[in-house]
């Protein structure tokens, strides 16, 4: 689409959510900022899945490792926040070097299942280093500490809600800057035909363990943020289970497109949110949504959304 | 993902959909707000585990607080205002747990949260109550933590604790004649804790020890620790197990005629896995959270008209809960309103009387001190299933650990 028009929508999108804390009550900041933190975490998956055609069946390993780093820092240390969010980012990307080297040593379904494997094993290690992560019973009563250079602000409502919507916009414009240069037309390249790619000379085992490392640090951060936001990091957030479901956030958001995760992310929130509150079937009906989407909407909420705004929308039955 | 390119939209287009999609971020449910607490309904927020591995759990919360609540709201409520319960599933995800309290908290005026199933969602949620200036008061949480460690001063324990069970067990054993002791838990923090108290009570009563064991949830077949018990040559062995691995264990225990040679002692003995495994649960000896059959005139009135509503006799959790609710009513009426500031002082030094006896609330960590029961589940007439028959109880005193403490000194 035109950039210029791109432009504007995402400029529009933004002020939106920058004006958000003006107007709306606690509760719907809460969410909103919960959405924020989630979004980046499914952006993060669409540089893998999306763009490289790495499908990761354990992306909550990136998310957890964030959130538990951080939360450690910040219950152990009197590191300030700030600091601590990212440097649980910078070291779940280090890990993310790791486990590309690992992962990449498949590709296809061995890959996703190395990947699967990871997340398990951190689940694993979560569950039994008692003095580290709390056990089952998770790191609870996790501080936003200011620190001494006077970042107060970010530790109220909405001073928080702007520090994750900065973490958003900034790996947003990391992400898009990435996917626009040279070593995203390789990664589009790997996703089209890795064979073509490899033939043309280039090393795209290398490029793979880049992409699943800045994947990794940017889910990483997602959880740091996630870490203070919560108060508390768990097993729940390493479990395969979530894994899973940023998979179905970054499909029904619209894959390979950046901002269709962010809106799947949202989307997803607040249908579990809404469905669990008025019956106990919700999982059944968030399932049935979930396969209109694949069958119906294929290019997700992003696609479905700028389909209809220029009348093009058709139905998988009618595609090719 | 290959429309990127293909498409133009106008900028009219474009427009509607970064609104469509603001509007999608804020449903229009959740903009609304309502009308301050000081008047109208009370409302008490329940976000339940109704869904996943303790939804059978969540379940009895939520009918003993629902019971509850009709049987006041027939009574013209409290302070003339009538009840309302906010119940919500959590599927046992301390993430949603926290976030359910929290719309409950700001969006639909709950000051009063309880009914909270999982340790690990409850200490997710009580670093949150002052901000949320809103009183916990936990119906079944057992970790020994959150009277402890993790104490603040907007949560209330009306339940017995897991050490406080751990203890009546302990207490018991002293009297009787067994010396050697075995442990068997499940392999994650409630396991290792229950175990540890348990081992330290057993030699601070000059018996022996002998060794312990964990298994991980989900362990299907038991026969190995089976024979490692059986060869430990102990009297007992201690099980802090629960659901499936708990009626596994219990089953194949019994093919395995373990009960014949030692004696089995759990930390908790629910109705629930005695209707599970039926008489595979016979002599099995542990303490009680709460038990139908307790002899207690309030207890007796309960359970008759616990029967008459649902043809079924009051489960462990529905009992504890009822309980909760009883205190958290007297605390209401005793301080005329359910702002914390109001209702914490009231519920503190606070003592009721309901279907485990006397619970009193003592200020120094908010723990409700009460009996503790050791029970036998045995055959008895007029019942299909094996039922728990109490064979000791222990006074409040004795059970509950020091203020802030997990441990006890003697």
């Amino acid at each position: 689409m035109k950039p210029l028009t791109t432009g504007i929508a995402g400029i529009a999108l933004l002020a939106v959510l920058v004006l958000a804390p003006l107007g709306l009550p606690p509760f719907a900041m809460t969410l909103l900022t919960e959405a924020v933190i989630l979004g980046l975490f499914a952006m993060s998956l669409d540089l893998m899945f999306g763009y490289t055609r790495l499908v990761s069946f354990g992306h909550a390993a990136a998310y957890g490792l964030g959130a538990y780093a951080c939360g450690w820092l910040l219950l152990n240390t009197g590191m300030p926040m700030l600091f601590a969010v990212f440097a649980g980012a910078l070291l779940t990307g280090i890990v993310g070097l790791g486990v590309g080297w690992m992962c990449t040593l498949a590709t296809g379904v061995s890959f996703s299942m190395l990947t699967l494997a990871f997340a398990q094993l951190l689940y694993a290690i979560s569950f039994k280093w008692t003095s580290v992560t709390g056990g089952s019973d998770g790191l609870a009563g996790i501080p936003r500490t200011v620190g001494p250079f006077g970042f107060a602000a970010l530790s109220s409502k909405a001073g928080f809600y702007y520090f994750a919507l900065a973490c958003l916009v900034g790996g947003f414009l990391a992400c898009r800057a990435l996917v626009r240069s040279p070593f995203g037309a390789v990664l589009r390249g790997i996703r089209e035909n890795e064979a073509k790619t490899t033939a043309l000379g280039y090393n795209t085992r290398l490029y793979k363990i880049a992409v699943v490392a800045v994947a990794y640090g940017l889910g990483g951060l997602a959880g740091g943020l996630y870490a203070p936001f919560a108060g508390f990091a768990n097993t729940e957030l390493l479990f395969w289970l979530l894994s899973g479901q940023v998979l179905i956030m970054v499909i029904v958001g619209g894959a390979g497109t950046l901002v269709g995760p962010i809106l799947g992310a949202a989307f997803f929130m607040l249908m579990e949110h809404q469905l669990s509150a008025w019956t106990e079937a919700w999982a059944l009906y968030f399932g049935l949504i979930f396969i209109a989407f694949v069958l119906f909407a294929p290019e997700g909420i992003w696609g479905l959304a700028t389909g209809l705004a220029t009348g093009r929308f058709r139905p998988a039955s009618e595609r090719h | 993902m290959h429309m990127s390119g293909q498409f133009r939209p106008s900028r009219r287009a474009m427009l509607k959909v970064g609104l469509a999609g603001a509007a999608g971020l804020a449903a229009p449910a959740i903009l609304s707000t309502s009308p301050r607490a000081e008047s109208g309904p009370i409302k008490i927020g329940m976000p339940v585990a109704l869904t996943g591995p303790l939804g059978s759990v969540g379940q009895q919360t939520k009918r003993g607080a629902e019971f509850w609540a009709k049987l006041q709201n027939a009574k013209g409520g409290i302070l003339g205002r009538p009840i309302e319960l906010v119940i919500e599933d959590t599927a046992g995800n301390p993430a949603n747990c926290v976030r359910k309290a929290q719309e409950m908290v700001e969006r639909r005026d709950c000051r009063l949260i309880t009914g909270i199933t999982l340790s690990s969602e409850a200490l997710a949620v009580v670093p949150k109550l002052t901000e949320w200036d809103s009183i916990f008061i936990s119906g079944i949480n057992g970790d020994g933590r959150l009277t402890a460690d993790s104490f603040v001063p907007n949560f209330f324990r009306a339940n017995i604790s897991g050490p406080m069970g751990t203890r009546a067990v302990s207490l018991y054993l002293r009297k009787s004649n067994m010396t050697k002791f075995y442990g068997l838990g499940l392999d994650y923090a409630w396991g290792h804790n229950s175990i540890g108290v348990f081992e330290d009570e057993v030699k601070n009563g000059k018996k022996e020890f002998v060794g312990k064991i964990f298994a991980p949830t989900g362990t299907k077949d038991y026969s190995p620790y089976i024979t490692k018990i059986r060869q430990s040559g102990a009297d007992a062995v201690f099980l802090v197990m629960q659901g499936d691995d708990n009626n596994a264990f219990l089953s194949q225990a019994q093919q395995y005629r373990l009960p014949e040679k030692v004696k089995l002692l759990t930390e908790i003995v629910d109705l629930a896995s005695i209707r599970a495994v039926g008489d595979a649960s016979l002599g099995l000896i542990g303490s009680s959270r709460y038990s139908f059959t307790y002899d207690h005139p309030l207890n007796n009135e309960f359970v008759a008209a616990w029967k008459k509503e649902y043809n079924t006799y009051p489960d462990t959790f529905e009992g504890e809960q009822w309980q909760a609710m009883k205190v958290l009513e007297a605390g209401i009426t005793k301080a005329g309103g359910i702002e914390a500031a109001k209702l914490r002082p009231a519920l503190e030094d606070i003592e009721v009387e309901s279907v485990k006896g006397k619970v009193f609330i003592r200020k120094c960590d908010h723990q409700g001190v009460q009996q503790g029961f050791m029970v036998e589940v045995k055959k008895k007439a007029g019942f299909e299933t094996p039922v728990p028959e109490v064979i000791a109880t222990f006074p409040g005193d004795q059970t509950t650990p020091d203020c802030n403490k997990m441990a006890y000194k003697d």
